[in-house]
């Protein structure tokens, strides 16, 4: 029997191709006990598809994948009786209810939470016998996780839980995800929201065309690339980009969306130049504001190239 | 056991509150049922034709023709008792009234004084409920005035009646079973789609994650459909029997028999089908096409020897012949087109050809 200590998810080298398409490419990352873990890319990245491997609905072509320490191609029956599994945009039998979804689901488990308690874990009483068809997407996204629940899981995946969601019904997800946290489950989810893995995630792997390019909690991944802080400002074209990259203290000049980001290693150094430089041009800087760098900015870094969907 | 009942449970649930799937699976093959009945059950107002055989060749015997003759309803079609008989199996003619010989001579005795009789023959085919009593009543007052015009009421002349397979496409009672074979054959072909709208949706992939193992979402997929095709055939049969007045005269457990081997080989082609469409669409769309010929080209409402060379040979490889021919022979008696063992083996064959395909290319995604 696996030690507490030991990682709930074990990936070394996994390796999955479609076709001449690599979409997982040799990566190798653990998850621990208790922890949640995100995998944060654009889409084609290889996220559900690494996700997918792990809860064994499709095997790898090379490399060995364990959870719970044990091959999930040699046991996946006693995987799946452990695993709570959202995945990315799946309907149910439309012309179900709620409160049946959820007991036939549970029959399929030899634990099983009452459907009551699961039904008021996700807060869907007032719908527990309508249709799920008939449910708001916000809706049949908490059905699909209380779906996921049904046999009280110690490790549960979730593929894109906040996808095509509102910001309203996004937060009452996030919400779940740390009840389940709080519980002590450990949790596995794909996003390409950079906030929703600031909010959620203990750690992040990044991932693009198949390869994990950087791993660590969110404040490691940005102290690990930047030292410096990030003065923002709406773009101006009277402001050229050759002198802003040489004022006082920027190591980086960016513009992404409209905004131009100097990253500073001298804050105070930086405003004063850019200000004078901005005054002797007959220009004003609009939404001028200092922050420390995000995952946005890493990524950026990374990839050269913003995540967006 | 437990989750294989639920599921199909599920699936029952599902079925029974989409309108449109209640409407295809179990209204529609009734309303066919009514359409036909109400098709072919007006033989009453139309000429009914009928084999007469003069064995006699007397005066006598040319004074009852006569009198068939002049009876309205009927046409008269002449000839020797094999010939008639055999007209009347293929469905050429409704019914045979052979005058018997020496019937010329009975009369002469009982004008003699002699208490004689003479029967004729009237061959009627009992699964033609309304055409035989039709012409049961028409034989018996021709007999009946023959006797009161000959000698004030002593029956020289009596009917005799004698029964007679014979293959009419026009009766309700044909038609019964034929309509039971669509419903089959529709329940298992049009099961292709809500299995390809499963994958579509994601909820085949959904189930995987789950530790529930394939065959029981093969299973309960079976078990639904074979419910179906009980409820269908009740249904059909009650209809046919309560409306249309059919009378269901075969072996009850070979017709049983026949229902699930032929929900079991439609279905095996419904799996075939969904193996290879990808979107709902796809599906509904192909599904209506391979079910339209297999209906017409099966001999299932047309009797098969009114097809051209060419469809028959196309209609041997099909089904749903086989099925009609099964049911109608196990049902009501018809005459056969195929042995049922033969029957049963191509129903059978197409059964396992279809699974052992369905099983090897079936995609869960």
């Amino acid at each position: 029997m696996a030690n507490s200590g030991d990682p709930v998810i074990r990936v070394s080298e996994l390796k999955k191709c479609y076709g001449d398409i690599k979409a997982v490419d040799g990566i190798s990352f653990e998850v621990a006990r208790g922890e949640v873990f995100g995998m944060l890319g654009p889409n084609g990245a290889g996220k559900t598809t690494t996700i997918e491997v792990l809860e064994g609905l499709r095997g790898p072509d090379s490399g060995t994948v364990e959870v719970f320490g044990l091959d999930v191609c040699k046991h996946p029956g006693s995987i799946k009786q452990r695993i709570g599994v959202q995945l990315q945009s799946v309907s149910l039998y439309p012309r179900l209810t709620v409160t049946e979804l959820l007991d036939l689901f549970g029959s399929f488990f030899k634990n099983r939470v009452p459907t009551k308690d699961l039904i008021d874990a996700v807060d869907l009483g007032e719908r527990a016998k309508a249709y799920s068809m008939n449910l708001s997407g916000g809706q049949q996204q908490r059905l699909s996780i209380a779906l996921a629940l049904v046999n009280d899981p110690d490790l549960v995946f979730l593929d894109e839980p906040t996808t095509g969601l509102d910001p309203q019904a996004r937060r009452s997800l996030w919400d779940l995800v740390k009840g389940l946290q709080a519980k002590g489950k450990s949790v596995m989810l794909t996003t390409h929201y950079m906030e929703e893995a600031a909010e959620l995630c203990d750690r992040v792997a990044i991932m693009d065309h198949g390869h994990i390019l950087e791993m660590g909690s969110v404040p490691e991944l940005i102290g690990r690339r930047f030292k410096e802080r990030a003065v923002y400002f709406d773009t101006l074209a009277k402001l050229p980009a050759d002198r802003l990259g040489k004022l006082g203290g920027v190591t980086r000049a960016a513009v992404e969306d409209g905004q131009t980001v100097l990253y500073s290693k001298d804050v105070p150094d930086t405003i004063g130049g850019l200000l004078a430089m901005a005054e002797e041009l007959g220009a004003e800087p609009q939404n001028l504001g200092i922050r420390q760098a995000t995952l946005e900015d890493v990524f950026l870094d990374l990839t050269g190239r913003a995540l967006r969907d | 056991m437990k989750t294989l009942l639920g599921l199909t449970v599920a699936n029952l649930k599902g079925l029974t509150r989409d309108r449109a799937a209640l409407f295809w699976t179990f209204l529609f093959p009734i309303m066919f049922v009514f359409l036909f009945g109400v098709l072919f059950s007006g033989s009453g107002d139309s000429k009914v034709t009928v084999g007469i055989v003069d064995q006699d060749g007397t005066a006598t015997s040319a004074q009852v023709r006569a009198a068939f003759a002049q009876v309205p309803l009927l046409v008269l079609q002449d000839g020797t008792l094999d010939a008639e008989t055999a007209a009347m199996k293929n469905g050429d003619i409704s019914a045979v009234i052979v005058i018997p010989s020496g019937l010329e001579a009975t009369v002469g005795s009982s004008k003699a004084g002699q208490k004689v009789s003479k029967a004729i023959e009237l061959y009627t085919d009992p699964a033609q409920t309304q055409t035989q009593q039709v012409i049961q009543n028409v034989v018996s007052q021709v007999a009946g005035s023959f006797n009161l015009g000959l000698s004030g009421g002593s029956s020289v002349m009596t009917v005799e009646q004698k029964t007679l397979s014979s293959t009419n496409v026009s009766t309700v009672t044909y038609i019964v079973p034929s309509i039971l074979a669509m419903a089959l054959m529709q329940l298992g072909v049009f099961a292709a789609v809500p299995l390809v709208q499963q994958r579509e949706k994601g909820i085949l992939k959904r189930m995987g994650a789950t530790p529930l193992q394939r065959w029981k979402l093969v299973g309960s997929n079976i078990l639904l459909r074979l419910i179906v095709a009980v409820v269908d055939t009740v249904l059909i049969l009650g209809v046919g029997m309560a409306v249309f007045n059919v009378q269901i005269v075969g072996n009850l457990a070979l017709a049983a028999g026949f229902v699930f081997l032929g929900a079991g080989a439609f279905l095996s082609i419904g799996f075939m089908l969904a193996s290879f469409l990808k979107t709902e669409e796809q599906a509904s769309g192909v599904v209506q096409v391979v079910q339209m010929p297999l209906m017409f080209l099966s001999g299932i409402f047309f009797s098969f020897t009114f097809m051209p060379g060419f469809l028959q040979s196309i209609a041997r490889f099909l089904p749903l012949t086989y099925l009609g021919d099964g049911l109608r022979q196990t049902m009501v008696n018809a005459p056969q087109v195929a042995p049922l063992a033969l029957d049963a083996a191509v129903l059978a064959g197409w059964m396992v050809v279809c699974l052992a395909i369905s099983a090897r290319s079936f995609r869960w995604e």
